[in-house]
C-alpha cells in the first residue's frame, strides 16, 4: 500500500515503468501453477524482469520450482532476464500492513467512535479468515513495485477464491468510505471549533485505502496492463467452472485473454482403452470449449511424458508455450480413433468393498466427514461417492451432502440440479440430501436479519447523531452488503452447525465437500477464529451496554458461541468426526498431501484415510510408465503413514473414461475402488 | 358539554396513560432483569465469571422474575383490563393529575 510511499506513490504505480500483470486462473489441478512458472521463465528468458507469485495459501510455486520460496523473493537461475519468486504469506502482510498502521487506525477509532485503545487492540488482534484474499492484492502491488520489475505472473487460488480475491479492491474503497464517515465528525469539531481543519495522517490513510481500491480496480480492468489466462483441462468439470469463472469475471469487467487447455492426450502414440477413451472424450470437450469462447484464442498444451519440475523441467513447458500459434492453428489434436473402447471398468463385476471401506471411515456415531484435497484430484467425486455409499448402507440415517466450495461442482458431478436448498437426488437413496452452499444468500439472509439493530448499535458507536453531521449511511449499508473475506468458511461452519446441532431431528451425517487445500484447513481453522471474534463483540456489547444495550445481537453471539465451542469439541473428537484427504499418485498431489496431513495432525483432527484416486489402470506403453510413476509416489506416501494404531489406511479408485457422472455411473464406479488396507 | 367531553376525554387519556405507564414499567423490568442475565451469560462466555457465580445470580434473577410475573397475576385479576373500547378503572381517581399518582408496580 502506498502510504509510506508519500504522494504520488501509488498501489500499483501506474507510470510509464510500471509491471504489466499475467494472471493465471483455473479449477484446482489444472496446471496453473506449471503454466505461470513456465510463462515466468519464458518471460525472463526473453530478458525481462520478472517477479511470479503464488497467492493461492495452499502453495505450490516451491514444488514446481523444486526450490524453497517463501514470503521474499528468491532469485531462480534463468538464462537471460532475471526471475524471482515468492510464496505471499497473507498473514505476515497483514500484521506489516497493520503494524505500520495501527496508531492512526487507533486514532481514527478514538475520534470516530465510542471505541477505545483496548477496544481496537482486541479487535486488531484477531485472525481473519479471509487474509488470503484481503491482502492478496495490496500485497502483491507492494511487491511488485518494490522490485522495479516488468513483468508479474500471479498463479491464483483455485476458481472460487481467485473471484473473490479479485473482487477485494471494492472492499477497500467501502472500508475507505465508511472510515472517512467516522473521521467526518472529528473533522466537523474541529472546524467548528473555530481552529480550521488540517489534513492529517487518518486523512491520508483513508486517501491511501480509496486510491489503492481504485487504481486496483482499474488495474485489474486495463487489458494493456493485465492479462488473464484461464487454465483448465479437456474436461466437463474445468469446462463447466471455466464458463461460470469467465463469466463471473466479465460481470467485474476483467476479461480474459485467453484459454489454456492443458495436458491433452497426444494424438499420436500409443494406443489403448484409457488413452483412446480419454481422446475420443477430450476431442468432443475441445470442441465444446470452442463454442464457449468463440473470441478468445484456445491454446492446446499436450501433456509431457514427465511431470516438469524445476527450472530445467519447466523449459519442455515453454517450448509448448512458443509453439502456440502452430497448436492453435492446428486444432484437431484429438480426433477420436475408430474402435475406441466405452469405460468397460464401470461394468467391472468387483465385488463391493464398502462395508469394511465405510465402517473403517466413518463407523456409527461419526457425525461430520470432511473432504479435503488438492484441487483437481477427484475431492467432489469421492465426496459423492461416499455419501451415496454411505446413505445405501444405513437407509434410516439421515445424510447430508453438503459442499462449501465457492467454484461448486456436487451438481455437474451428480449431473443434477443442486443448489442452495437442500434436496433429495433422482436415483440415489431417499435419506440423502444434497446441498451447494450459497455463502451469498446466506449472508444476504443474515444481513437483512441485523441490519436494524447494526444499524443503530453504529449510530450509538458512531456518536453520529450528537452533532448532527451527516455520515453516509449508505457507506454503511454498502459495508454490509460486500460479501465480507471468508464468508464462504463462515457460513459453511454455520451450516453444518445448523444441520449438526440446532435441527429437530438433526442430521445423522454431514459428509462435506470442501474448497482445494488452503481454503479447507481456513474452513477448519473458522470455528476457533470466529469463536475469538464473538468473544471480541461480546466483550465489545458488554462494556457499552448501557449506551447500546444489549439486543437480539447480544444473545444470538452468546448462542453462536455455544455453539461454536461444541462444534470445536466435535472437531477433534475421533468418534465424531473425520477427515477424508484425497490426492492422485504424482508429486504435486502428493507434497500438498504431506502438508495436509500435518496441519491436520496439528488441528488435532482425525484422519482414517487417504483416497489416492484416479490410479491408471494396465493399458498402453504410456499408461505403463504413468503406471510405474504412480506406483512410486503410492509406496512414497505409505512410508509417511504413521507407526501406530490409529495410522490412516490408503484406498485405491481408479481412473475411468469418462470419469464418473450420475448416480449410476458413481455406483458402478465405486465397485471398482480397493477396500481400505 | 365541552366541559363533560374534555372531563371524560380528559379522564379516559389519564387512565390511560397510567395503564401504559404501568405496564411500561413492569415490563422494563422484566427487561432490565432479561438484561442482566444475559449480560451475565455473556461474562461467562468470555471466562469472567465462574458457573458457580453464574448460577447464584441465574438462581437471583429468575426469584425477582418470578415474583414480578406472580404479582403481574395477583393484580391482573382486577387491575387493569382493556377489552376494545371498555376501560376500567380499579381506583376510581377521574382527573389528569400529576405524574405523582402514577400507581406502583
Amino acid at each position: 500500500m502506498s502510504a509510506r510511499g508519500g504522494p504520488g506513490r501509488t498501489a500499483t504505480g501506474a507510470s510509464a515503468d510500471a509491471p504489466t500483470f499475467h494472471f493465471f486462473a483455473g479449477k484446482g489441478g489444472v496446471g496453473k501453477t506449471t503454466c505461470a512458472a513456465a510463462t515466468a521463465l519464458m518471460l525472463a528468458e526473453d530478458g525481462h524482469r520478472v517477479l511470479v507469485v503464488s497467492t493461492d495459501p495452499a502453495h505450490s510455486l516451491s514444488d514446481v520450482f523444486a526450490r524453497r520460496l517463501g514470503g521474499t523473493p528468491r532469485r531462480l537461475p534463468a538464462r537471460r532476464g532475471s526471475l524471482r519468486a515468492l510464496e505471499l504469506d497473507a498473514d505476515r502482510a497483514l500484521v506489516r500492513w497493520l503494524t505500520r498502521r495501527r496508531s492512526t487506525l487507533r486514532t481514527i477509532a478514538e475520534r470516530g467512535t465510542y471505541l477505545d485503545d483496548e477496544d481496537l487492540g482486541r479487535l486488531l488482534r484477531l485472525s481473519f479468515p479471509g487474509v488470503d484474499e484481503l491482502m492478496g492484492l495490496v500485497e502483491l502491488a507492494r511487491v511488485a513495485r518494490q522490485g522495479g520489475y516488468e513483468r508479474v505472473v500471479v498463479d491464483t487460488a483455485p476458481t472460487g477464491h481467485a473471484l473473490r480475491l479479485l473482487a477485494m479492491p471494492q472492499t477497500l474503497r467501502r472500508v475507505a468510505a465508511v472510515l472517512n464517515d467516522m473521521y467526518a465528525k472529528h473533522r466537523f469539531l474541529a472546524e467548528s471549533l473555530g481552529r480550521g481543519y488540517r489534513p492529517d495522517a487518518a486523512d491520508r490513510l483513508i486517501e491511501e485505502l480509496e486510491t489503492d481500491g481504485r487504481e486496483l480496480t482499474s488495474l485489474l480492468q486495463a487489458p494493456e496492463r493485465c492479462r488473464f489466462s484461464w487454465v483448465l483441462l479437456p474436461e466437463t468439470l474445468a469446462l463447466a467452472e471455466a464458463r461460470d469463472g469467465v463469466a463471473s469475471l466479465a460481470a467485474s469487467d476483467i476479461g480474459v485473454s485467453e484459454m489454456l487447455v492443458n495436458r491433452v492426450t497426444p494424438p499420436s502414440g500409443p494406443s489403448c482403452a484409457l488413452c483412446d477413451g480419454r481422446r475420443r472424450v477430450e476431442g468432443r470437450v475441445l470442441a465444446e470449449i470452442r463454442r464457449a469462447f468463440p473470441r478468445l484464442p484456445i491454446r492446446v498444451l499436450p501433456a509431457l511424458p514427465d511431470e516438469p519440475r524445476g527450472v530445467a523441467g519447466l523449459r519442455a513447458v515453454v517450448a509448448l508455450l512458443r509453439r502456440k500459434a502452430a497448436t492453435t492453428g492446428a486444432t484437431s489434436p484429438t480426433k477420436p480413433r475408430a474402435g475406441a473402447l466405452p469405460s468397460r471398468r464401470l461394468t467391472a463385476a468387483t465385488p463391493p468393498v464398502w462395508t469394511a471401506t465405510l465402517q473403517a471411515l466413518a463407523p456409527a456415531g461419526v457425525r461430520l466427514l470432511v473432504v479435503a484435497g488438492k484441487g483437481g484430484v477427484g475431492k467432489t467425486t469421492v465426496a459423492a461417492t461416499l455419501a451415496l455409499e454411505l446413505s445405501r448402507q444405513r437407509p434410516q440415517a439421515r445424510v447430508l451432502l453438503l459442499s462449501a466450495d465457492p467454484a461448486h461442482s456436487l451438481g455437474d458431478v451428480l449431473q443434477a440440479p443442486v443448489d442452495d436448498e437442500e434436496q433429495a437426488i433422482t436415483g440415489a437413496p431417499e435419506s440423502l440430501r444434497v446441498r451447494e452452499l450459497d455463502a451469498g444468500r446466506a449472508f444476504a439472509r443474515t444481513r437483512e436479519r441485523y441490519q436494524r439493530t447494526v444499524e443503530d448499535t453504529f449510530d450509538s458507536l458512531l456518536r453520529g447523531s450528537r452533532f448532527d453531521v451527516a455520515y453516509d449511511r449508505e457507506a454503511l449499508r454498502g459495508l454490509m452488503d460486500l460479501a465480507p473475506p471468508g464468508m464462504d468458511e463462515l457460513f459453511a461452519i454455520l451450516s453444518v452447525i445448523e444441520a449438526l446441532l440446532e435441527r429437530e431431528p438433526p442430521v445423522d451425517l454431514v459428509v462435506l465437500d470442501t474448497a482445494p487445500t488452503g481454503h479447507a484447513l481456513r474452513l477448519l481453522e473458522m470455528p476457533g477464529a470466529a469463536l475469538g471474534w464473538v468473544h471480541a463483540l461480546l466483550a465489545i456489547l458488554l462494556k457499552y451496554r448501557e449506551v447500546v444495550g444489549l439486543g437480539d445481537v447480544a444473545a444470538d453471539l452468546v448462542a453462536t458461541a455455544r455453539r461454536l465451542r461444541e462444534l470445536i469439541a466435535l472437531l477433534s473428537d475421533p468418534a465424531r468426526a473425520r477427515v477424508v484427504a484425497v490426492t492422485r499418485a504424482a508429486e504435486l498431489p502428493e507434497r500438498e498431501t504431506e502438508r495436509l496431513l500435518d496441519r491436520l495432525r496439528r488441528l488435532r483432527m482425525t484422519v482414517p484415510a487417504v483416497v489416492v484416486n484416479a490410479a491408471t489402470p494396465p493399458g498402453c506403453a504410456r499408461c505403463e510408465r504413468e503406471r510405474r510413476r504412480e506406483a512410486r509416489w503410492r509406496r512414497r506416501l505409505g512410508s509417511r503413514r504413521p507407526r501406530r494404531a490409529q495410522a490412516w489406511s490408503i484406498i485405491g479408485s481408479p481412473a475411468v473414461t469418462p470419469p464418473p457422472r450420475g448416480v449410476a455411473a458413481l455406483g458402478a464406479w465405486s465397485c471398482a475402488w480397493e477396500a481400505a488396507e | 358539554m365541552i366541559v363533560l367531553d374534555t372531563l371524560l376525554i380528559g379522564g379516559i387519556k389519564f387512565v390511560l396513560r397510567r395503564i401504559a405507564e404501568a405496564v411500561d414499567a413492569q415490563l422494563n423490568d422484566v427487561d432490565t432483569l432479561r438484561q442482566e442475565l444475559l449480560a451475565a451469560q455473556m461474562q461467562v462466555e468470555l471466562g469472567e465469571m465462574s458457573d458457580a457465580e453464574f448460577a447464584d445470580i441465574e438462581a437471583a434473577l429468575l426469584a425477582r422474575l418470578r415474583e414480578i410475573q406472580t404479582r403481574a397475576r395477583e393484580e391482573g385479576g382486577d387491575a387493569v383490563r382493556i377489552t376494545g373500547v371498555d376501560v376500567s378503572v380499579r381506583d376510581g381517581v377521574d382527573d389528569d393529575a400529576s405524574p405523582e399518582g402514577a400507581p406502583e408496580r
